[in-house]
């Protein structure tokens, strides 16, 4: 190319130019193909111990979980000598343009790491393979809670097993509270008190350097407004698939944070942005932070400081929080090794070693033989989400959502506008407007 | 690029030779396909066979997973209530009529610097071509995100000048002088071809210039601009067409999502996120050839426009 350019410097620039501009406007026109697969049989087959199989894994996470996997791949490998595992990850967001590239031309791994908002968009459209033909010999689901388990089917058809759960916390910094001489939100607080603790916190931390933030905009999360219309009542997805909830609702839960927004109480956005994909509580700079029980192991590495957890805020009947099925396994409609495939979800959901290998890292794990064979040392951070499990359990009263088809879209775009908000570029009423108009095209079968 | 070498031996093969006989000839044109084959097969299999998919797909509701259905014109008719694409097209237009000019300017300035002579030259040439070898790589979008943090290294220089702005990064109002400063550091491919076309300036005409008693900037506007101008044509030319493409850079410094607050999320970018992320193949499908019209249009135009103020040598009167 360089080449190209430099030679062509002179007189015959007319033609060459001609040609690269064709070229590379040509270059541009993007390309897709299309292709489907057909629905997986075999899956009730035995597996033949002697058939020389290859087989293809894929998950989303970091490093630290790359290493899990490999570890728990190696011991399946060992098991059956027949079966070879070629195995890809990836970062979260990526993840999902890759396997929707695959799925589009047909060639998606044979066992796959998925998560509930996609499990419609893959399910419902014929990826992946029912599982349950698979239950009477090869995948073994008998350790797994019945109603989680369900979690997994889409009008009784299994297209994942969840591997573990996850609940939402409030996690905060007791160093950094101690700092700054504030007391976290006491038991039982509710989204009100808990803004009065941002507060209080932006204000007590203000003259330190950096100044420490009460935490980022919480409504900007589709998932923490989930939460917070269970706790309304509200069903957040109807069961053909629809939105449950109105423009009305949305509003109302996103002026939570309009106070705050508007006199600069959150972390920054400016900062956040800057920072991505840590956040303020992540570099120590905000006190408090909802998320997923299991990033507290991440949250601990990160800050190197005494992280604690908490119920999310509580509602008129308290928090009402639900166990979310996570890091499903689903197997590829057109995998060649049906069997096989089943016979890995079998290995990685239910062998002890790998409950070991894995701790509470992608929650805390389904099946009970896992469950106990995790070395949960006494202030670990695997012992801390355990105990924080077991002592929100009786709190966990609702049924997980099921998420649209679409969710995935319709939840970054609530987390894009939930940015926009933050700069003041948009106002509470024009979020919920051009996000009722995004979802109308996005969810379920256009 | 590709096309016009690969062209070049198709070419010579082809030639006629008269006094050979027949069989001879259709085995000089069979070699010479043969020789064109690999390219030949690229072509059609991965460029022109997915540019047919993409313009069929651009009629279709497609979503990855179902198959295709026709929706006629639907897909662009959309285009014009789609606020975010409004927004990159807009992002995308600034990156390009800004970013292009100044980036030449710089180029220009840099190459005439490097045409004087002086001892030591041939290491500046060097040294100032260098971010152009590693500027397309991932390492540098993140190096340049480093920079434009708060306490960044651009923000210290700031707060010495007593200017803080804080980080550039956060800060939507920023973001695109950001992107543009790093497409113009990367000067150094239009840079080298500028340096090539002013050594072959004959020094005559500027002798017989300042016996004239022409000065420094009399002899910049007539004599090197308009020796100089296919070599201009053909830098402008190309870098637009590159600075349409941008995409890489935007990813990683966003993070793939075009933030913050949509300033960074050019053309391509917002066509990534329509296919792959949010499950719209066919609506990305027309944004592309809506940008191949667009780039044809502004290609048209400006070989349209050379006439007036480009000048091959020899070719006058």
């Amino acid at each position: 190319m360089r080449i190209d350019r430099t030679a062509a410097a002179s007189r015959p620039v007319r033609t060459a130019a001609a040609g690269i501009a064709l070229a590379s406007a040509s270059a541009l026109a993007l390309t897709a193909c299309s292709g489907g697969s057909s629905a997986g049989a075999g899956f009730s087959d035995e597996l033949d111990p002697d058939e020389e199989i290859s087989l293809s894994l894929a998950w989303w996470g970091d490093d630290d979980r790359a290493n899990k996997y490999e570890e728990a791949v190696a011991g399946f490998e060992k098991q059956h000598p027949n079966i070879s595992v070629d195995t890809s990850w990836i970062a979260y967001p990526d993840y999902w343009p890759a396997r929707n590239t695959e799925a589009a031309s047909g060639s998606l791994p044979d066992v796959m790491q998925m998560d509930l908002s996609y499990l419609r968009q893959y399910g419902g459209t014929g990826q992946l393979a029912d599982l349950s033909a698979a239950f009477d010999t090869t995948l073994d689901v008998s350790g797994l809670d019945e109603q989680l388990l369900t979690a997994g089917a889409i009008d009784g058809a299994q297209y994942g097993i969840p591997t573990s759960t996850n609940t939402l916390a409030l996690f905060y910094n007791a160093d950094v509270l101690d700092e700054i001489g504030v007391e976290p939100p006491a038991e039982g607080y509710t989204w009100d008190d808990y803004a009065a603790f941002v507060d209080e916190v932006e204000k007590a931390g203000a003259g330190q350097d950096p100044a420490i933030y009460g935490t980022a905009d919480y409504t900007g999360t589709f998932w923490f407004f989930c939460q917070w219309l269970i706790q309304q009542g509200v069903e957040p997805f109807t069961d053909d698939g629809g939105l449950g909830f109105t423009q009305d609702q949305m509003a109302e839960f996103l002026e939570l944070g309009s106070d705050a927004r508007d006199s600069g109480v959150f972390y920054p956005i400016e900062k956040t942005k800057q920072i991505e994909p840590l956040g303020g509580f992540t570099v120590s700079e905000a006190a408090s932070e909802m998320s997923w029980d299991n990033f507290l192991a991440g949250y601990v590495a990160e800050t190197g400081q005494d992280i604690r957890m908490l119920p999310m805020p509580a509602g008129d009947n308290g928090p009402q929080m639900f166990w979310k099925p996570s890091m499903l396994l689903s197997a590829s409609a057109g995998t060649e090794h049906p069997a096989a495939a089943a016979a890995l979800i079998d290995y990685l959901i239910n062998d002890p070693e790998v409950g070991t290998i894995f701790g509470t890292s992608k929650g805390n794990p389904a099946v009970a033989a896992q469950r106990d064979a995790m070395d949960v040392e006494p202030g670990s951070v695997d012992e801390k989400v355990v105990t924080f499990e077991e002592d929100v359990a009786g709190l966990v009263t609702e049924p997980a959502p099921i998420p649209v088809e679409g969710f995935g879209a319709i939840e970054a775009e609530y987390k894009r506008l939930g940015e926009e908000l933050a700069y003041g570029n948009i106002g509470v009423d024009e979020f919920v407007t051009q996000w009722f108009a995004f979802a109308e095209s996005n969810v379920g079968q256009s | 690029m590709s096309a016009a070498t690969a062209a070049a031996p198709a070419r010579a093969a082809a030639r006629p030779e008269p006094r050979r006989s027949g069989a001879r000839r259709r085995a000089d044109v069979a070699a010479g396909y043969t020789f064109l084959s690999p390219w030949l097969l690229g072509f059609v299999l991965l460029t022109a066979g997915p540019m047919l998919a993409s313009l069929y797909l651009a009629f279709t509701d497609y979503d990855l997973f179902r198959p295709p259905t026709w929706i006629g014109l639907d897909n662009f008719t959309a285009m014009f209530s789609d606020a975010r694409y409004l927004k990159s097209a807009q992002v995308t237009s600034l990156y390009v009529f800004i970013g292009t000019p100044v980036k030449l300017a710089s180029a220009l300035a840099v190459a005439m610097l490097l045409n004087m002579k002086f001892s030591g030259q041939g290491g500046y040439r060097s040294a100032f071509y260098v971010p152009s070898l590693v500027g397309a790589s991932v390492s540098v979008a993140i190096v340049w995100k480093a920079m434009f943090i708060d306490d960044g290294v651009v923000d210290r220089i700031q707060q010495t000048v007593g200017a803080p702005a804080g980080g550039w990064v956060g800060n939507p109002d920023m973001t695109i002088p950001m992107m543009i400063l790093l497409a113009v550091w990367q000067f150094g491919a239009p840079m080298v071809i500028f340096l090539a076309g002013l050594k072959q300036i004959p020094a005559e005409l500027y002798e017989a210039a300042s016996m004239d008693g022409a000065g420094p900037l009399r002899k910049f506007w007539n004599i090197t601009l308009p020796m100089l101008s296919p070599v201009l044509f053909f830098n402008l030319l190309l870098e637009t067409i590159h600075s349409f493409q941008v995409f890489a850079s935007a990813f990683i410094i966003s993070g793939g999502t075009g933030g913050p607050a949509d300033s960074t999320n050019f053309y391509t970018l917002y066509l990534y996120t329509k296919g792959f992320v949010q499950f719209d193949m066919g609506y990305a499908s027309a944004m592309a050839w809506v940008l191949v019209l667009v780039v044809g249009v502004i290609t048209a135009l400006m070989f349209r426009t050379s006439r007036a103020w480009v000048h091959y040598s020899g070719e006058e009167n």
